[in-house]
């Protein structure tokens, strides 16, 4: 079958989005399996379709198009983009494989969970974002020769992005500000200068594998966006390195405030020259000095009737020989004693 | 036994009344033993033995838990009784008709004192019935509380308006030529103006020591106000100085230490914060009772051991512009123009002729406006003026934003309000709806107490700050008592609550979608009450 | 969401090229109407640059309101343009009966007046101008200054190109600067004052977004000077402050980003300028931008300038090819214009930057 070629502008009418669209369903169903679009600006294009038969590859070849290409685009289909898109290329790609020849916009590959994005220049904010791997398929690539803007792998929880970092030496940072916040699982690999990432990710030196895997990778990768010149620039590892998740244990762990006390704080507390505290904390009904109040005996009151002694709760009062005791260490200044007493021995003084 | 005549104080005249369960009572005496007011007591009954006619006349003598009938020693319903009985014998039930203040003012002719807040609190608060309903949901998304960075501070300082900065450009870049009056950036809560007297030295520290930490190890750059009651000179000449700001009230309570310490400090304190007067007793100058006036605060405070009254006003100032010339220059001219200099009144129908007055001092030598409201609390008030006296902060709050963006002079006097927030428990929410409303930020003093254990309410339970026999340990000034407060804990609780609230605080500025405080940001708030919308305008919604 | 664009180019532009950039971005608008403003006029009005040019749309008592106040006032007419209209049958527009656009010799007390006094005249006049219109509701005063063009209109974008002949070049309508935006703002009503971009005394400004702090703006706008009204979107916001940072007070414009998205507390107090920088944060607060948005502008050096909100929450790319440079919000549309540029000079600017195209058409780029 011929390749199928529309031409979404005629004079200054320009095809809609839908109109696009239903066309090329229309022809898919007709068995078409190969298209080249002259899109301007629309959107989608790529997106949620696959060849009629199994064994065929839905090929797209586009120019201009608008924002979205490839989203929601299925296993079996490849898109080319020459020259530049817009925001959201390959947004929740699940298994195609997308290709911008140029640079791409904010988003890009935003939510991608199988097959792999391929951009040739750079990508906007937020890119990368939420990108996801389901364990019974191929985790998902995201390859981009430039840089990322802003914000991007926020709240990545899979798959594998490669930043080349390609001619952005002048750059303080290849993956912008505050990359990678929330991000739990996958990993970025950068090549570059990296700076203001989020604290819930380390970076870390490559390793065999991660080598293994960045070479294998990176000749499809240059071939795809027509680079290969760059190979060698690009396979020596010396700038390189990967951003992974910090372990749970790892994450941020502020002293608490009793070490701060312990270490920073004034030796014998602020108002140490001031009042006599020995930094005890008392407790509900201490004893001894700690009391509220205490009892006093008075021995011409006395009657020696033991009433005392038998009902004071904290067994504080003995009796020696005529004289009548509370052990300050025992006793909590509760008043039984003073209650109990027939003839006032006993009376509650303030501590 | 005496004979009960009908002119006494009787059980049923006080606010508390003792249920307790005898069956349930192992007479271990824990319960008299804690008690700060000294209001209940055991005591010995005589029973008869039996209802045997027979055995008609004997009797027996019970130990019992009694509550004292006395104007002094009686039961404020602080609870720690019933706190710490092993078998929950006893209970305090709220007494419907009572009649002690009367009989308190009938026998002691003298006005009824108390601390804590207003108790004739009866009627709904406009911040409960204002919401935040202007949700970002598709045009300008909601940000996310976790995800973007959302920066919490606010100026502190005299702000001038862009066209007085004087700036000139040189080499395509602003330079300054003149020095301009001192501004910081803090975060918009400020633990409140409590003094030490007011409460314990443990609870002091306690905040002391949280400010220090939210700032040095958190990164949060809260303030706290000291209260006027003297200043430990070691925490002058420390570094932790930049995070206070010092108080000077009427009483000029401390300020000879201050002075005597200035040569040595070697951080500029954060603010000065002059108190011109208190949402809870609006009118009425600082009380701290003869009871807490404990050795160390006589010494820092220079006093000897009696009630301490603060004039109602500044003594010598005759008018607002005296007191800008004499409190704010001087205080401005001791710390060499670098320190912002703010004042404190309470909210009045009166409030906006004197944030005018001061928007439109020459000098600019005016840093910030703290407004509070009626449902403040204090540490010692006559109760006439506790439960009479006063303004609601959210309207006054309001007119006074609405008067500056009148003459397009909106943040150059920053507004902080304060006076019963956290009341309904949503101290985070409270705040923000007052920073929608125009204020930079708000000050509390009610949180710090109830975060360190207050058993105090809005409606009558403990009420006792004036006593100095504050059962936590918070309010007191009996050693044994304060020392019932446990500093670290207190500290790290008042750490964990500021996060929760700047947690929440990002949790409310995220779905109106601001990144930065949203001062004056009225259009985001709704409210259910036709009247409160006209008042504030602000949306009514239905 | 909106679509907006600026173009500037060495060579006089027809108003067609922005029909053209909006075109391919077609799906990002909701098709309410199309506005441009064109400024650095060539064509018929090439000869009176230094004179005012007035644009008004109205009914016919509106015109002759405008007239009488004109007159009253002492301006005369010198030159009056008016569009071919194509009213074919179908056409998606709500077109009003007059366009008017007049350039007009200044009063002859005014014969040595200076270059302020001038202007003063001019914004008051057309405050009293758009005072008398709107309460006669009896049309739109859209821009009243020298060598200055607006038209805006409700409808579709396509359809009011063709009901005003836009769509096919011709030497008589260009400038050098041109600015448009597809949409009308359908948030609110629809509103002519409410469509991007808007005009003030040489300043131009157009805004994909949303600005969250348009109240604590707008309240503190409405007093900082007289010039300053209509708030009938939230982007007005925006010009407004370009102008007062960089007209009334004077400040070199990259300290715009530094009011309107402030950088925070902690990353200014590492910097050199951290007192200037806090003064301005805490001076011109009530101007703060927050909410996604890309805004465009146009200053009275004829420099294009473009800033993002700074969580960089809306999309704009910046190309350039030969003698011409646009900014615009998607890519698509540059690509459509300038499909042989060289794609690796175009220009994503992020969330700290502001980028200017001088009048010689070379790029500065500042980081906040």
């Amino acid at each position: 079958m011929t390749i199928c070629k529309i031409k979404t502008l005629k004079n200054n009418n320009r095809m809609s989005t839908q109109e696009l669209l239903q066309t090329i369903y229309k022809k898919i169903d007709e068995g078409q399996s190969e298209f080249e679009i002259e899109a301007c600006g629309q959107h989608d294009i790529g997106g949620a379709v696959k060849a009629k038969s199994d064994d065929k590859t839905l090929l797209f070849k586009i120019t201009n198009p608008g924002q979205r290409v490839g989203a929601m685009a299925m296993d079996g289909v490849k898109i080319v983009v020459e020259g530049s898109a817009p925001a959201d290329v390959g947004w929740l790609n699940s298994g195609a494989e997308i290709v911008v020849k140029g640079d791409a916009g904010d988003t890009a590959a935003h939510c991608a969970a199988g097959g792999k994005v391929f951009i040739g220049g750079r990508v906007g904010t937020r890119s990368g974002a939420l990108m996801k791997h389901d364990p019974r398929f191929e985790p998902p690539q995201f390859w981009v020769l430039k840089n990322t803007g802003s914000f991007s792998f926020e709240f990545m929880g899979g798959g594998i992005a490669v930043i080349c970092g390609y001619d952005c030496d002048n750059l303080t940072s290849v993956l912008g500000n505050r990359s990678c916040v929330g991000m739990v699982g996958g990993v970025v690999y950068v090549r570059g200068n990296v700076e203001g990432l989020a604290n819930c990710v380390e970076k870390l030196p490559l390793d065999k594998l991660d080598k293994d895997f960045l070479k294998s990778g990176m000749p499809e990768f240059l071939q795809e966006i027509e680079k290969t010149e760059l190979e060698e620039e690009l396979l020596d590892f010396s700038k390189w390195s990967k951003i992974l998740p910090l372990p749970k244990e790892l994450k941020e762990k502020k002293q608490p405030v009793k070490d701060f006390i312990k270490n920073e704080w004034f030796k014998e507390g602020l108002f140490g020259d001031l009042v006599e505290d020995d930094g005890k904390v008392y407790g509900l009904a201490e004893t001894g000095d700690a009391r509220l109040r205490k009892p006093e005996w008075d021995k011409d009151l006395c009657v020696a009737c033991d009433l005392c002694l038998k009902n004071c709760p904290q067994n504080a009062i003995k009796k020696d020989l005529t004289k009548y005791i509370s052990e300050s260490e025992k006793c909590i200044g509760c008043g039984i004693c003073a209650a109990v007493c027939p003839r006032q021995a006993w009376k509650m003084k303030n501590c | 036994m005496a004979a009960v005549k009908i002119n006494e104080l009787h059980k049923s005249d006080l606010p508390w009344i003792l249920e307790y369960d005898e069956s349930k009572c192992i007479q271990c005496g824990k319960c008299t033993a804690v008690c700060s007011f000294n209001a209940i007591k055991p005591a010995v009954e005589i029973r008869k033995k039996s209802n045997s006619i027979t055995e008609k006349n004997k009797t027996e003598r019970v130990l019992v838990i009694k509550q004292n009938i006395s104007l002094d020693n009686y039961c404020r319903g602080c609870g720690m009784c019933a706190n710490v009985c092993p078998n929950g014998a006893i209970r305090l039930i709220r007494n419907k008709d009572d009649k002690y203040s009367v009989a308190y003012r009938a026998n002691k002719a003298d006005s009824f004192k108390k601390g804590g807040r207003s108790n004739l609190n009866t009627e709904g608060r406009t911040l409960d019935k204002i919401k935040i309903g202007r949700i970002s949901q598709m045009t300008d998304p909601s940000l996310d509380a976790q995800r973007h960075t959302f920066e919490l501070r606010t100026p502190f300082g005299r702000v001038l308006k862009a066209d007085k900065l004087n700036f000139d450009v040189k080499d395509g870049k602003i330079v300054e030529t003149t020095q301009l009056p001192p501004n910081r950036w803090i975060y918009p809560i400020i633990f409140g103006d409590m003094s030490i007297g007011a409460v314990s030295w443990r609870m002091w520290e306690a905040m002391a020591i949280a400010t220090a930490y939210l700032n040095e190890v958190m990164g949060i750059p809260i303030r706290m106000c000291t209260g006027e009651g003297g200043i430990p000179t070691k925490l002058l000449k420390s570094r932790y100085v930049k995070y206070m700001i010092l108080q000077i009230a009427s009483g000029h309570f401390g300020w000879n230490r201050i002075i005597k310490a200035m040569p040595d400090m070697t951080e500029d304190p954060a603010g000065i914060l002059i108190k011109i007067g208190q949402g809870a007793k609006p009118g009425d100058g600082g009380l701290l009772l003869a009871s807490k006036v404990a050795r160390y605060v006589q010494e820092i405070r220079g006093v000897p051991r009696a009630d301490l009254l603060s004039p109602p006003t500044h003594q010598g100032l005759y008018s607002i512009e005296e007191s800008v010339q004499k409190m704010f220059l001087s205080m401005n001219a001791a710390f060499k123009f670098k320190v912002p200099v703010a004042i404190k009144v309470a909210a009045s129908v009166t409030s906006v002729p004197v944030y005018n007055n001061l928007l439109r001092d020459p000098y600019n030598i005016v840093g910030g406006f703290f407004l509070d409201g009626l449902a403040a609390g204090t540490g010692a008030a006559h109760e006439i003026s506790l439960n009479h006296t006063g303004h609601p902060i959210t309207s006054k709050l309001r007119d006074c934003y609405l008067t500056a963006v009148k003459q397009g002079r909106q943040g150059e006097i920053p507004l902080f309000a304060g006076g019963g927030l956290g009341q309904t428990g949503s101290f985070a929410a409270d705040a923000f709806k007052l920073i929608c409303l125009g204020a930079n930020g708000v000050f509390t003093g009610r949180m710090l107490l109830e975060i360190a254990g207050c058993v105090g309410s809005d409606t009558g339970k403990c009420n006792a700050c004036n006593t100095g026999l504050c059962p936590a340990g918070i309010a007191a000034q009996n050693d044994n008592l304060v020392k019932r407060l446990d500093v670290d804990k207190v500290a790290q609780n008042l750490v964990n609550y500021i996060l929760a609230t700047d947690i929440e605080l990002k949790k409310l500025m995220a779905p109106i979608g601001c990144s930065s405080l949203p001062i004056g940001r009225s259009d985001a708030l709704i409210t259910v009450d036709k009247h409160i919308s006209t008042r504030l305008d602000i949306q009514y919604a239905c | 969401m909106c679509r907006i664009g600026a173009i500037k180019s060495k060579q006089k532009l027809h108003p067609s090229i922005a029909l053209k950039l909006m075109r391919s971005q077609q799906e990002g608008h909701d098709d309410s109407g199309f506005a441009f403003v064109m400024q650095d006029m060539g064509g018929i009005f090439e000869n009176y640059k230094e004179l005012p040019l007035m644009s008004m749309a109205g009914t016919v008592e509106g015109a002759r309101l405008a007239e009488d106040i004109l007159r009253d006032i002492g301006f005369t007419r010198v030159m009056q343009w008016s569009p071919d209209i194509n009213n074919k049958k179908g056409l998606k527009i709500e077109a009003l009966p007059i366009y008017m656009f007049e350039a007009l010799q200044y009063p002859k007390s005014y014969k040595h007046a200076t270059k302020e006094e001038k202007e003063e005249l001019l914004i008051d006049t057309s405050i009293r101008l758009r005072k008398a219109l709107e309460g006669t509701n009896s049309g739109y005063i859209y821009s009243f200054w020298p060598d200055t063009l607006t038209l805006k209109e409700i409808g579709s974008p396509k359809d009011i190109g063709i009901y005003f002949n836009l769509w096919e070049e011709n030497k008589d309508l260009t400038s050098s600067i041109i600015t448009a935006q597809c949409r009308q703002n359908t948030n609110y009503d629809i509103v002519r004052y409410a469509a991007h971009p808007f005009f003030l005394e040489g300043y131009t400004g157009l805004v994909n977004g949303e600005n969250t702090f348009y109240e604590k703006n707008k309240s503190y706008q409405e007093r900082l000077y007289k010039g300053y009204l209509g708030f009938e979107s939230d982007s007005q916001c925006l010009l407004y402050t370009l102008h007062y940072v960089h007209k009334i007070l004077k400040w070199p414009l990259q300290y715009f980003k530094h009011t309107i998205t402030p950088l925070s507390y902690d990353e200014i107090i590492k910097r050199e300028d951290s007192d200037i920088l806090l003064r301005i944060k805490a001076s011109l607060e009530h101007l703060e931008v927050n909410g996604p948005n890309t805004f465009l502008g146009v200053t009275p050096d004829k420099e294009l300038i473009c800033v993002c909100d700074s969580k960089k929450l809306r999309p704009v790319v910046i190309g350039k090819h030969n003698d011409t440079v646009i900014m615009t919000s998607e890519v698509a549309g540059i690509n459509d214009l300038m499909p042989d540029r060289n794609t690796e000079e175009d220009i994503y600017p992020n969330e700290r930057e502001t980028v200017v195209i001088k009048d010689d058409l070379t790029v500065e780029r500042w980081q906040q």
